[in-house]
């Protein structure tokens, strides 16, 4: 059964979100009065094509950004009202980042990029580290540097990384998009196996069958939510 | 984590972090061997000034100065008042006896010199030559030629005697060819038969006089034990606001500082309190010259420093520059993964801080030598290390460092994690 069923609570509302950016060529209207509401437990997936509004929404749902316009709420905090150094230990304690690009720091190990959150968030428990970097079955791994990782090795120590601080919301930006097919089927079902535990998560995404993956799909299309669907490979679907 | 990030920052970018720590250092070394000298460079152009001459002349207090024309006195020998030889060497015992390097006493007097040729009147003068004052168990050799080390000497200088009344005189360089006298001939002076043991060339008026042993000077006078005038060289300090001030019109907190500084005019001031009677007067054209050299070596030594402090900050900027351009990923993920703005400044500044410490350690310990090295080849003296420089100089590269990286950190604190993170997506 969805959590998103059982835990009907909102924990991410847009509502009317609008963010423009003022260039030399004149104004763009990345989204343009979006309204989305997300319940806690639940797994969106967001697509459309480049230029779509995503990585707009992205920046706004991970506390990168702010709206000019309408209002976003975070666990029921709405962003816009945070100072700087607010928004800086919100993002820390509420989202958690799954990069398409892994980012890794390079010269830290694998078990140190994790503590590298918790160092950020509040102050480091290699304990607690290490159980995430076994969680994601890396625990043999946890002094080697990314460089001598696989591609989805890093992805995973990049999903340990998002999960050390146990935040509310995953946001995972083309998780599997470069990554072959066995280590996406590692990742995705690493995905499905934190959903089922309860985290919230946004995931934008280009490819059509791992969007199924959610509950829900969103697409983008200029700024405009142009459709909204239930996803059909979603767990509670099955 | 927070020792780790920077360990692994010192790590990486070696490249980039040597050359700011380069820079650091040169602008560092520059630093300290400008201050190094700067603040030994008076008492070095003190020694080195003491051999242009006295600063400091003493006379009779009832009595006016020589009226000397063309260098010939033209006083009658016998006129004025006379300091007391014996007293001399109170001047040791003043207050800053140590920073008197010579006493050279002075008896000027017209005598009848008889030659071969023919009878005249000739200007002399009585001196000190190697002189041993005593006081105590402490002796130094003073006189003339010490205070004049420019002169040229062909020969030795006339012995003082002993207790004997001395018959050694030397002859000033054109006197000496006036009269066609050479060395080991013999001249009376004052019916008295005379040795040439030195002739003297000094490029002044004394080279038309005989210089003879004070001895014989008082002897020929008649008035033994008596001086004319004292010249008195002195290491001083170079003339500021307050060594101008007349004394009697300070506070007396203001009074101590001037009577414990060494300036020229204190000392004499010094040496007037201990000779009774009398005038100390400092010679200014040395002391006014000393001043402005050095406020002209100091202005240069600044600009220079200057200078090279400026070339670090603007090396230091352009390596923090390339350094933030190449981690800006890493920026964007620390700020996305919740670090602050503060957190990413301490961080780049901490680094920049701890090769600021390193790079003006080592500075100093160059500057200091070099500074040593110029102590030698321009004064003859090496410049001791000074470890009250050490804190400036690193307060110093700190600061420059800090200033020079403020506006690549200022770019890093405002780096947008969206628009980094994004950048290769």
């Amino acid at each position: 059964m969805s959590v998103a069923a059982t835990r009907p609570e909102t924990i991410i509302e847009l509502r009317d979100a609008t963010r423009e950016y003022r260039g030399h060529a004149g104004t763009v209207r990345a989204l343009d009065s979006i309204s989305l509401s997300v319940s806690r437990g639940e797994w969106l997936a967001i697509m459309g094509p480049s230029g779509s509004g995503k990585s707009t929404l992205v920046n706004l749902l991970g506390c990168l950004d702010r709206v000019d316009a309408g209002s976003v709420r975070i666990a029921g905090k709405d962003i816009n009202t945070l100072s700087r150094k607010e928004l800086d230990q919100f993002r820390a304690e509420t989202v958690g980042f799954i990069f398409q690009q892994f980012h890794l720091i390079p010269y830290l190990s694998a078990l140190e990029n994790i503590m590298l959150a918790q160092y950020f968030h509040s102050m480091t428990d290699r304990k607690e580290a290490m159980a995430a970097l076994e969680r994601v079955g890396l625990g043999d791994r946890a002094g080697h540097l990314p460089s001598e990782l696989s591609g989805g090795e890093q992805q995973r120590v990049c999903i340990a990384r998002a999960l050390i601080n146990q935040p509310p919301v995953l946001l995972a930006d083309e998780p599997t998009g470069n990554l072959d097919a066995a280590n996406q089927q590692i990742v995705t079902g690493l995905l499905r196996s934190l959903n089922q535990l309860g985290h919230t998560i946004l995931m934008v995404t280009h490819d059509p069958e791992m969007a199924q993956m959610a509950d829900r799909i969103v697409e983008l299309h200029h700024g405009r939510i142009v459709a909204e669907r239930e996803a059909s490979l979603a767990p509670h679907t099955s | 984590m927070f020792p780790r990030l920077i360990m692994e920052s010192f790590l990486r970018q070696r490249r980039r972090k040597l050359l700011a720590a380069l820079a650091i250092l040169l602008g560092t070394t520059a630093v300290t061997a400008m201050l190094a000298i700067g603040t030994s460079v008076g008492d070095k152009m003190n020694r080195e000034l003491a051999a242009y001459g006295a600063n400091i002349v003493v006379y009779p207090a009832a009595d006016t100065l020589d009226v000397q024309v063309d260098g010939i006195n033209i006083r009658p020998a016998t006129a004025g008042s006379y300091l007391k030889e014996a007293d001399l060497v109170k001047i040791k015992n003043i207050f800053w006896r140590n920073n008197i390097t010579d006493i050279s006493p002075e008896l000027p007097l017209t005598v009848t010199v008889r030659t071969a040729n023919a009878t005249q009147q000739v200007p002399a003068t009585g001196y000190w030559f190697h002189h041993a004052l005593r006081s105590g168990d402490a002796s130094w050799t003073m006189g003339a030629p010490a205070l004049h080390p420019w002169w040229k000497l062909q020969g030795s200088w006339p012995s003082s005697g002993g207790n004997a009344i001395p018959n050694e005189i030397a002859v000033g360089s054109d006197l000496a060819r006036q009269l066609h006298l050479h060395l080991g001939d013999t001249l009376e002076v004052q019916n008295q038969p005379e040795r040439v043991a030195g002739i003297v060339s000094t490029g002044d008026a004394t080279d038309h006089t005989l210089l003879v042993p004070l001895a014989l000077a008082q002897a020929w006078m008649g008035r033994p034990g008596v001086v004319r005038r004292v010249y008195v060289s002195a290491l001083t300090k170079p003339e500021d606001a307050l060594a101008r001030k007349d004394p009697d019109k300070l506070s007396p907190k203001m009074h101590d500082r001037w009577y414990c500084s060494p300036y020229a005019n204190s000392i004499a001031y010094q040496i007037e309190e201990t000779l009774p009677h009398t005038r100390a007067e400092q010679i200014r054209r040395i002391a006014q010259g000393e001043s402005t050299i050095l406020s002209r070596i100091s202005g240069l030594m600044l600009l220079v420093a200057l200078a090279a402090l400026l070339a670090a900050a603007l090396a230091v900027a352009a390596s923090m520059t390339t350094a933030i351009v190449e981690r800006r990923q890493e920026i964007g993920l620390m700020r996305a993964l919740g670090a602050t703005r503060n957190t990413i400044a301490g961080l780049f500044f901490t680094e920049i801080t701890l090769l600021a410490l390193g790079g003006g350690l080592l500075g100093y310990l160059l500057g200091s030598l070099l500074a040593g090295r110029i102590g030698e080849q321009v004064f003859g003296s090496s410049i001791a290390f000074n470890p009250m420089l050490l804190p400036a100089t690193l307060l110093l590269a700190v600061v420059v460092s800090l200033a020079g990286s403020a506006p690549s950190v200022w770019q890093a604190m405002k780096m947008e994690p969206a628009t980094i993170l994004r950048e290769d997506a």
